[in-house]
């Protein structure tokens, strides 16, 4: 119940943050132009699907009176990224990147990396933000991850396992920190340093914040790989429980890192009742 | 009387059609019916199409991406071809039955910038994204609906590395 609330607040803080905010604020600046466009954007936004060819045509009236304002960039963007056409895609968050640097690095970051397998642009973004930023650099657009966790899945992508290991390490341990699956990732990387009771105890830590099926399908194989079969298959059994009433890992545009599936479960709860 | 009250019927029609063909969405990145690539018997079952990720169930394959990454990297052969990296998009339409056409492929090099690779390698990826089976019916409000799809593939000198989303 807890976890819901928190994804409802934090849904609705960076749904906020990312909007193009109170267009007074420009006028307040005596930037005119970024008052007009925003004022044409607030106006008419909402009436039209992202994907609409009017709101493409909205948001480019609101670049052609305001070349320099970020926002419109990002919203046609958006709608390319999630039909996969990364030429378009780059060419109009860059822009949005251009003009406003410490907003819209972090979204950039968050979605090369999401949607195009870019790790090392991710982590150049990343390390752009952290150069012109005396603040946090904060979490990923959609809120998953703060933006550490997610330079240190790059560098797992990247073959980097001690740095990812150390970046994750840290960050899990500020407080704050409400990233959804830090100590699940964590967890992978010590087994892949065949570090398996170290996994595990990151494992139980991650079962404290999100008990997942993934979590206790990684939990089984710890115990497969320490010989205990029992705990293995309790732990294969747990995560096939779980899998099937809907809480695991999952993203509703792309596959997560460390994300499993049912035949994955299936295939260890099988060979282990071959060997028996 | 007679032609007067057909001229004010055909009138009338035409100026609701073109209502109609105005106010008709258009969206962005769509795939129109080109006759010397697609497939004439392939059909819509409606005007409306959506995006995979409308339903909020991600992408919809029969065995999940396990079973697409399986059939990719069980037929795709490598070809090791020095500096033919970067990434292939193949666009389609899956239809209301689950069938697919109206594939599309656009490529891109590390720096984002338009690339065309070599037909070895895209050539390939088009063959056997066509004849995939087992593309989920996407049903919105109950009803089986058409949807746009798409898998990204990362070239590393020729070699398939990775498939997305």
């Amino acid at each position: 119940m807890k976890e819901i609330f928190l994804c409802i607040v934090l849904t609705f803080i960076f749904s906020k943050s990312y909007s193009q905010g109170n267009c007074q604020w420009f006028l307040s600046k005596k930037d005119t132009l970024k008052y007009r466009a925003c004022i044409l954007i607030t106006k008419n936004q909402h009436r039209y699907y992202q994907f609409d060819t009017r709101y493409h045509k909205l948001m480019n009236k609101a670049t052609e009176i305001c070349p320099y304002y970020a926002y419109p960039y990002r919203e046609l963007a958006a709608s390319y990224v999630k039909s996969g056409n990364f030429l378009k895609w780059k060419e109009l968050i860059d822009k949005a990147v251009k003009y406003e640097p410490e907003t819209y690095l972090s979204v950039r970051a968050s979605l090369r990396y999401k949607f195009f397998a870019d790790y090392k642009g991710t982590i150049k973004d990343i390390d752009s933000l952290k150069r012109i930023t005396s603040q946090d650099i904060g979490y990923t657009s959609n809120g998953t991850y703060h933006l550490n966790i997610v330079k240190g899945l790059c560098l797992k992508a990247l073959g980097k396992t001690d740095e990812a290991i150390q970046i994750i390490e840290k960050q899990s341990k500020i407080d704050k920190d409400f990233s959804m699956f830090n100590y699940l990732h964590l967890g992978v990387l010590y087994m892949q340093k065949k570090q398996h009771n170290k996994a595990l105890l990151s494992f139980e830590e991650q079962v404290k914040i999100n008990n997942v099926a993934d979590n206790q399908y990684y939990i089984g194989l710890c115990y497969k790989n320490l010989n205990n079969t029992k705990k293995a298959v309790h732990h294969f059994r747990e995560a096939l429980k779980l899998y099937q009433s809907g809480l695991k890992m999952f993203d509703g545009y792309n596959e997560l890192f460390d994300q499993i599936y049912l035949m994955d479960i299936n295939r260890e709860i099988e060979l282990i009742e071959e060997i028996k | 009387m007679k032609h007067t009250f057909t001229l004010v019927f055909i009138t009338s029609c035409f100026l609701i059609s073109c209502i109609f063909h105005r106010d008709k969405p258009k969206v962005i990145d769509s795939i129109e019916f080109d006759e010397s690539v697609d497939n004439i018997d392939f059909e819509l079952c409606q005007e409306k199409l959506y995006q995979y990720f409308n339903d909020s169930k991600g992408l919809s394959f029969k065995g999940d991406k396990p079973a697409l990454k399986k059939a990719f990297f069980g037929q795709y052969v490598n070809k090791n071809m020095i500096g033919e990296s970067g990434l292939i998009r193949i666009r389609f339409i899956v239809n209301c039955l689950g069938q697919s056409d109206r594939f599309r492929l656009i490529g891109m090099n590390s720096d984002y910038e338009k690339k065309i690779f070599n037909s070895k390698i895209s050539d390939q990826l088009l063959k056997i994204t066509k004849n995939l089976n087992g593309w989920g019916i996407m049903k919105i409000d109950g009803k089986p609906v058409d949807y746009y799809q798409y898998l990204i593939f990362v070239i590393q000198d020729g070699n398939l590395i990775n498939i997305l989303p």
